[in-house]
């Protein structure tokens, strides 16, 4: 009697645990991503004045400068889903490449020290969601492997919990594209 | 003997030098043979049962006497270690950078040692000397020989206290400015039994440690170092995957398994090393040495550490 006491008293003290810790590593991934929408409102903020500074010294690129604006309208207006914002930084950054790329054709541009200010705190800005978008898909393959594992998946088909999918780098994250390259200082 | 040493004044200095260790060594030697005969003398006179004043005053003399001549050999000894280094490693160290100076009698402070997080023991008997700092292009570094150990007292079954001293680190301590900011404080470990047990037991009590272990994803890394960080985010920031890989690079490079910190926005890297670099030789000749060439080679390879983890690359609004 009092060893099947104790075993159901085991039983249950290791589920709340394996309950607790699946919250845990849920919770994880919300936090995981906030700190990467952080990150993506800042980057994004520095748009406009990027956008104002390449204006002044560039007249044939209209058409780039308006597209990083769209995107930028875009990016801070609408209720966005975690996986559009992805998609929406994946946009402004390939354009904002662009337009580093193209700034080498301006040199009063690029003596600009305000110019030269906002491509190093972009680039900064670079590695730093890099950085979150590494921690959160650790926090998710973390989560995956708790719900797909026994006795883990117990308690995900009980609360519903489903595999989440990691955020895939960019192919220049992939191979640590350096920013000197892109910027060719 | 090394290509830089082609000045005519230097080659002079060289030989005075030797001159001045052949007399070191001459003066060593005549001081152990007073001190050994001293000693046989008086062992002589107890075994044979002649313990009067009059022949244990003359042995006890003689003792003396070796002891002042091996003292005397101190000061001369000191300074043709400090010529050497002054002279002969500083001139060595110009020649690599301009910007590199060696103060022998300076190290890490024990302070800057634990402050660095290198590791978990504190030091209760602690030596550094010999450092050299310098500039390469941006980044500023400097490294020291360190030696920290910490007592270990036990009593045995007798009820003997016993003390041992164990090593923490021997070796060379660089630090250098990194070229990212930081707040926060990220340590990388090598992987051991102890360090793969505290992690464990970091990650089990995650919650009442300030630092957490940082799984990432770089297989050859996570094979050989364990890391922890006050910031998961930031660590990731630090080590970034090609950085990483340098440092998978610069630990295959390393006799021992080097231990980092980034901490104050510097990098702290301990090499472990079992050779007292940038002493000169007693007992061969300093003309004919290969010695200046393991501390130029060891010198080298530290100021290639720069260059290697890409610290003078400031694209990240440290300058």
């Amino acid at each position: 009697m009092i060893i099947i006491a104790a075993i159901i008293i085991i039983a249950f003290v290791v589920g709340i645990s394996y309950y607790n810790r699946l919250i845990a590593k849920r919770n994880q991934i919300t936090n995981a991503f906030s700190a990467i929408d952080v990150m993506l409102k800042k980057r994004f903020d520095l748009l406009p004045n990027l956008v104002e500074t390449v204006k002044q010294y560039t007249k044939y690129e209209e058409g780039v400068l308006t597209k990083i604006t769209e995107l930028r309208t875009k990016a801070s207006s609408a209720q966005l889903s975690n996986q559009e914002k992805i998609d929406l930084d994946k946009q402004i950054g390939t354009a904002v490449s662009g337009m580093m790329i193209t700034a080498e054709n301006y040199p009063d541009l690029k003596a600009n020290q305000n110019f030269l200010n906002l491509q190093t705190v972009w680039t900064e800005s670079e590695e730093q969601i890099a950085a979150a978008r590494r921690n959160y898909n650790f926090s998710v393959t973390d989560y995956n492997n708790a719900i797909m594992m026994f006795p883990g998946s117990i308690f995900a088909g009980m609360l519903d919990y489903k595999p989440v999918q990691v955020i895939e780098n960019a192919p220049e994250e992939r191979q640590n594209v350096s920013a000197k390259d892109l910027f060719n200082n | 003997m090394s290509d830089f040493i082609q000045d005519p004044g230097l080659l002079g200095l060289l030989q005075e030098l030797d001159k001045d260790r052949l007399n070191i060594v001459a003066g060593q030697r005549k001081a152990k043979i007073v001190m050994i005969a001293g000693g046989v003398l008086l062992l002589i006179a107890v075994l044979l049962g002649m313990t009067t004043l009059f022949t244990l005053v003359p042995c006890v003399a003689i003792l003396i006497y070796g002891f002042v001549l091996k003292s005397k050999m101190d000061f001369p000894l000191k300074l043709y270690k400090d010529t050497f280094k002054q002279k002969i490693v500083a001139t060595a160290l110009k020649d690599i950078d301009p910007s590199m100076v060696i103060e022998p009698l300076n190290g890490m402070s024990e302070e800057e040692f634990k402050a660095s997080q290198l590791f978990t023991t504190s030091p209760d008997r602690y030596v550094s000397e010999d450092q050299i700092s310098g500039q390469a292009d941006k980044t500023r570094f400097y490294f020291s020989e360190v030696k920290a150990e910490y007592k270990d007292e036990s009593t045995d079954s007798d009820g003997r206290r016993q003390v041992s001293w164990d090593l923490i680190f021997n070796g060379i301590i660089f630090t250098a400015d990194f070229n990212k900011n930081f707040i926060g404080t990220t340590v990388v470990r090598p992987k051991n039994v102890a360090s793969t047990l505290g992690s464990w037991i970091t990650k089990a009590l995650s919650s009442f440690s300030d630092k957490q272990v940082v799984e990432l994803e770089n297989a050859e890394f996570s094979e050989k170092f364990v890391t922890y960080s006050t910031d998961q985010i930031e660590a990731r920031y630090i080590l970034t995957p090609a950085m990483m890989e340098k440092l998978c690079e610069l630990n295959r490079k390393s006799r021992g398994s080097i231990s980092l910190s980034f901490i104050y926005s510097r990098v702290y890297i301990a090499f472990p090393m079992d050779h007292n670099y940038f002493e000169p030789p007693l007992k061969t000749s300093i003309l004919d040495s290969d010695i200046l060439e393991k501390d130029i080679l060891i010198v080298r390879f530290l100021y290639d550490v720069v260059k290697e983890l890409g610290l003078n690359t400031r694209i990240w609004g440290k300058s």
